[in-house]
């Protein structure tokens, strides 16, 4: 099947700087693709090349067909959804009149508009001025002005960062929402339970190159190790390999009353992550 | 461009023009300059055109060309311009429907000024003519400026010299009494001067310079929309 998103060699120079180095990737058709990458290694510049804001300095980029010159076309900007790091809202106006706006623009119908409301559980707050509601309302209703034309390819910058769990938890149920509806979705995050939770694929990117991606299982499996690490109850640690010739060993610590933890050595994805850049992900 | 989407742009800065109360408040400064000049003098006599083109050039510059300059600023500063970029809206789709929104808005309140000031004036084919070529002056200025910054602070920067110098030009005549002084003769040759020598019979050269006025502010209004339209494509 050929993939809605492919990236091969994509660079980015700034005036001084290379924030995108080599970059590849390929997104197919209804899934979640996952960018993750500490503060400044290239996530927002990537989503802005791919949603036509910045021209890449090099490398070949197809998102539904469209190689990036045709990104300024409408054809392509209409089958778009974005949620960038900084979207905003009309602060004087109420919900209703934001949504309004775009339901015009997209030339849509106000029952789309009505059924994403509902979706994110903001039908009662449609005439609130937006500066009236919370950070995490804002947030739901910039997901609705962004999915309300059925895009066929979400882009979201960091859709879920500063908010609170429950908030949070409402976001993915929308995005798995949309995503079974067959939109192929492309987020970036610092939050790896996020990512666990959602995505089908996920990359690792540290300063502009990919590092490693893969499914979040596959990426944990190939990153596990066999031991077995024991924690006692002065705080000594130790490592046991988990092979037959170490089995007394084992057998010991699992009656030792001085052992307070005893934890296989699958590793998070945020563990993964740290394993192949020495960064901690935050 | 599309009917359909500058209706939808018109709409909603119909409502933010009018939830702004620095938006909204400009509104009242030709009508109540109106009000005050029909109370002067023994209140029968007419207005002196000097006055009543004083009005015309608060309003063009203080709602027409403030308000849009604002409005666009304002789209940019909060990061919304972005969000109308990346719909199937185009920047003159976005540009002509906020025009229809000050220009809507100037209409109103000129309106009501003349019905409260006694402004006995003959509306001539030249002279409603050269309304027009001015409010696009100021309507071209408004727009290249709002293209150009990106913060509702940086507007002043810009505003006030132009309300000064383009809009309150017959001020000068209280600042400079003497009709020789240079300033004067500068002054002579500001676009709402041409207006008001019209209005008092002259033609062919006030309105050729009336015409070059505009004409450089579609230059500079071109400008700007040539130089914003390739920054985005970095
Ligand atoms: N317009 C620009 N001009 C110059 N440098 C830029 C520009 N935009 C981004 N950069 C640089 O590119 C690098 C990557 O930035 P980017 O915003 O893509 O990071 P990010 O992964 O999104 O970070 P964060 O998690 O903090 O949002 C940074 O070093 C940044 O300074
Ligand atoms: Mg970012």
């Amino acid at each position: 099947m050929k993939s809605v998103i492919s990236v091969e060699g994509l660079k980015k120079q700034f005036d001084n700087e290379e924030a995108l180095k080599d970059i590849s990737f390929e997104v197919g058709k209804g899934e979640i693709f996952g960018l993750l990458g500490p503060s400044g290694s290239g996530k927002t510049t990537t989503i802005k090349i791919l949603t036509g804001e910045l021209e890449p300095s090099g490398g070949l980029v197809e998102v539904l067909g469209y190689q990036h010159g045709a990104f300024k076309k409408s054809e392509y900007v209409r089958s778009l959804g974005i949620l960038s790091d900084n979207s905003s809202l009309y602060e004087r106006l109420t919900v209703k009149d934001n949504l309004a706006l775009f339901r015009k623009l997209y030339n849509t119908e106000q029952s789309k508009v009505d059924q994403v409301l509902k979706d994110v559980g903001l039908e009662k707050h449609i005439n609130k001025r937006v500066k009236d509601l919370s950070k995490g309302m804002k947030q739901r209703i910039l997901l609705c002005k962004a999915v309300l034309h059925e895009p066929a390819v979400l882009f979201l910058d960091e859709p879920t960062s500063a908010l609170d769990p429950v908030t949070t938890d409402s976001i993915h149920d929308m995005l798995l929402k949309i995503k079974a509806r067959g939109t192929t979705i492309m987020l970036t995050t610092h939050n790896m339970d996020e990512a666990t939770v959602l995505c089908d694929t996920v990359a690792f990117l540290n300063e502009g190159i990919i590092i490693d991606n893969g499914s979040p299982d596959a990426l944990r499996q190939s990153y596990k190790t066999n031991d077995m690490h024991i924690t006692y109850d002065d705080g000594r640690t130790k490592q046991i390999s988990l092979s037959p010739e170490n089995k007394v060993q084992l057998e010991a610590a699992l009656f030792d009353t001085n052992v307070v933890n005893m934890k296989s050595d699958y590793p998070t994805l945020g563990e993964v992550f740290k394993k192949v850049t020495g960064k901690e992900l935050v | 461009m599309n009917t359909g989407r500058i209706m939808a742009i018109f709409e909603k800065d119909l409502k933010e023009f009018t939830r702004n109360m620095m938006l909204f408040t400009t509104i009242l400064l030709p009508i109540f300059l109106a009000f005050m000049y029909s109370r002067m003098g023994d209140g029968e006599a007419a207005l002196p055109a000097m006055l009543v083109y004083l009005i015309v050039g608060v309003a063009f510059s203080a709602i027409l060309c403030s308000g849009i300059m604002t409005m666009m600023a304002e789209e940019n500063e909060k990061n919304t311009l972005r969000g109308l970029i990346q719909s199937p809206a185009s920047m003159m789709d976005i540009l002509i429907g906020k025009s229809l929104v000050v220009t809507l808005m100037t209409a109103a309140s000129l309106t009501a000024a003349f019905l409260l000031m006694n402004a006995a004036l003959e509306w001539s084919v030249a002279s409603i003519g050269a309304l027009l070529l001015l409010a696009l002056f100021f309507l071209n200025v408004g727009i290249a400026v709002g293209l150009t910054v990106d913060s509702v602070a940086t507007t002043s920067v810009y505003l006030l010299p132009i309300m000064f110098i383009f809009g309150f030009t017959p001020m000068v005549e209280i600042v400079v009494p003497e009709p020789d002084h240079f300033v004067r003769q500068i002054t002579d040759y500001l676009p709402l001067y041409q207006n008001i020598a019209i209005h008092d019979g002259e033609t062919v050269v006030p309105l050729l310079i009336l015409a070059a006025w505009t004409l450089a502010s579609f230059l500079y209004v071109t400008w700007a929309f040539r130089k914003r339209m390739s920054d985005e494509a970095k």
